[in-house]
């Protein structure tokens, strides 16, 4: 007898809004079907009606984890179109904040992976490790998140010579942490029975269904933009791309902290070869018409954009494929002769991120649990208030 | 195989199953089909070229015509085969018999332009919500997006 299980939108195992139904017989699920949707912008069609500038901060707010993937992409495409070339110190900036996003994702993904799988423990010891490289970016940048250091034709911040000290110092740590990591997700036994075999996608599944990212290389297929369709600085730079012939989450696992290391490997190279000079040039206002298909590698896998221009200061249109939405079909394979108990692990798996936004917030006061519905502008205003009574914030250390 | 070399030989092998082929950036190439050809060609590069990797499809709306662009990629290029249907008539034929991961791209613009992608295994709505009206087809570009009052619950609007 078969029954069907709906996980989502709203469920405690998943953190963010998608419908997962599950056909199940016992423990074993037989069919799955996904359904998108609940957190369905129209990113693409608010692009049409803002300016190429404007749609640089629109990009980055796709995503909240891999911000700067969505912005650098966008970025990268539009000066192709605007037949700029940002100088190279303001590109060697812009790839080691992509580096160390790449790093905090990679980071994340590793401390969800150790939840769902029960090991809260190295959760914990990974997450710690996180606010390393989060200090680092918010060093760079001035924020943890949004980075907002991308602009058409370079960034918007230098780096000096004490922040690049900083940086490498804080790579030194990270590395070390990171190889204890390797050990403890590759070879504690616990850790190891619980996630190997979880998840199997064969090498041709995932060739069939397009996976991207680090789901394909851990099936044993070693795709990466970075190395076959080297943008900017990644000619320059020496690293190797990871994979694993498992196929299954511990693969996944494996391919993820290799990556980390490699990750160290390229911002180490950045950071010592900062070539000086200035870091943006001037974009014009418009673009000539044309279309530039610009791809980008993202933590979680291979970003794609497809921008047409037609001759003024708005694009024609901009398509966007994010990493996740390329692997969903093979999440549906993978789960599929699975048990129950596996969803949150295989899902988390892929790194899925299905992002968030909302106009109306209901704030609840901590000290009597009374709510209050406040309108977006009131908010606003707020935040405004809170932030000027705020002491003035100290450049966070954190003791090693 | 530089670009160059690799369009003679696509050429070559193709015929006139190609209308035109263009290659703007490096590894970047365009090569325009009639629709009918459409899955004959996806099916020879498969075979022959090695083409496996789909990385989207999108859809562009030209006015009259609907421009579809399936972006392609193998560690030595990118394909990005392009095709124009009537948007009198928009119809297009699925190509998921050849590569198996485009049926989410294909459910995508099927729902997002109104147009029918024949032969697709499963054409249900994947993003828009269920109560969606009929006939309403966001990324047109005669689409406008028109912002309903806000409601706060319990307050004055």
């Amino acid at each position: 007898m078969s029954f069907e299980i709906p996980i989502g939108p709203q469920h405690p195992a998943l953190k963010e809004p998608i419908s997962l139904r599950m056909t199940v017989e016992g423990e074993v699920i037989t069919g799955v079907d996904i359904r998108l949707g609940y957190n369905h912008r129209g990113v693409e069609k608010v692009a049409e009606e803002k300016n190429w500038i404007q749609n640089l901060y629109l990009t980055e707010r796709i995503c909240g984890i891999c911000s700067h993937s969505h912005s650098t992409c966008y970025a990268q495409g539009v000066e192709k179109l605007m037949e700029i070339t940002p100088p190279r110190r303001g590109l060697y900036i812009r790839y080691l904040v992509s580096e160390l996003e790449r790093v905090h994702s990679h980071l994340l993904w590793l401390g969800v992976a150790g939840h769902e799988a029960g090991f809260d423990s190295f959760f914990m010891y990974v997450w710690r490790d996180r606010e390393i490289v989060m200090d680092l970016l918010e060093m760079i940048s001035g924020n943890r998140v949004h980075y907002a250091i991308n602009t058409i034709g370079g960034v918007r911040r230098d780096l000096d010579a004490a922040q690049v000290a900083k940086a490498l110092e804080g790579l030194i740590t990270l590395k070390k942490r990171s190889e204890y990591y390797l050990r403890i997700g590759a070879t504690e036994p616990s850790f190891v029975a619980r996630i190997a075999g979880v998840g199997f996608l064969s090498l041709e599944k995932a060739i069939a269904l397009c996976a991207v990212g680090p789901t394909a290389r851990a099936s044993g297929w070693p795709r990466d933009v970075r190395k076959e369709d080297p943008y900017a600085v990644y000619d320059e730079v020496d690293f190797e791309v990871a994979t694993a012939d498992t196929c299954d989450v511990l693969g996944r696992v494996v391919v993820r902290v290799k990556e980390l290391l490699e990750s160290y490997k390229i911002c180490e190279q950045i950071l010592r070869n900062l070539p000086a000079g200035d870091i943006a040039v001037k974009a014009p206002r418009k673009a000539k018409p044309g279309e530039v298909v610009s791809r980008y590698e993202a933590p979680r896998g291979e970003n794609i954009h497809y921008i047409k221009s037609n001759g003024t200061d708005k694009p024609e249109r901009l398509k966007v494929r994010a990493p996740t939405l390329g692997n969903y079909p093979a999440t549906v394979e993978m789960l599929r002769k699975g048990f129950i108990a596996d969803i949150p692990l295989i899902f988390a798996a892929i790194d899925p991120c299905i992002c968030c936004a909302e106009r109306s917030v209901t704030l609840v006061s901590a000290a009597s649990g009374e709510e209050s519905v406040v309108r977006m502008s009131d908010l606003r205003r707020q935040a405004i208030a809170r932030h000027r009574n705020a002491p003035v914030k100290r450049n966070a250390v954190w003791p090693l | 195989m530089t670009d160059a070399e690799l369009i003679e030989t696509l050429k070559a092998a193709l015929g006139d199953k190609v209308e035109e082929i263009s290659n703007p950036a490096r590894r970047r190439l365009f090569l325009k089909v009639a629709p009918r050809n459409l899955v004959a060609v996806t099916a020879r590069l498969r075979d022959q070229y090695g083409v496996v990797f789909l990385s989207t499809i999108s859809g562009i709306d030209t006015g009259e015509t609907f421009e579809i662009l399936y972006h392609f990629s193998t560690p030595e290029t990118d394909f990005n085969l392009r095709t124009e249907i009537p948007k009198a008539h928009p119809h297009v034929d699925s190509i998921t018999s050849v590569i198996p991961g485009a049926i989410l791209y294909e459910r995508e613009i099927q729902e997002m332009f109104g147009l029918t992608v024949d032969n697709i295994p499963d054409g249900r709505r994947l993003l828009l919500s269920d109560d969606w009206p009929d006939g309403q087809y966001p990324l047109r570009k005669d689409w406008k997006h028109v912002r309903p009052q806000e409601v706060i619950p319990g307050g004055k609007s």
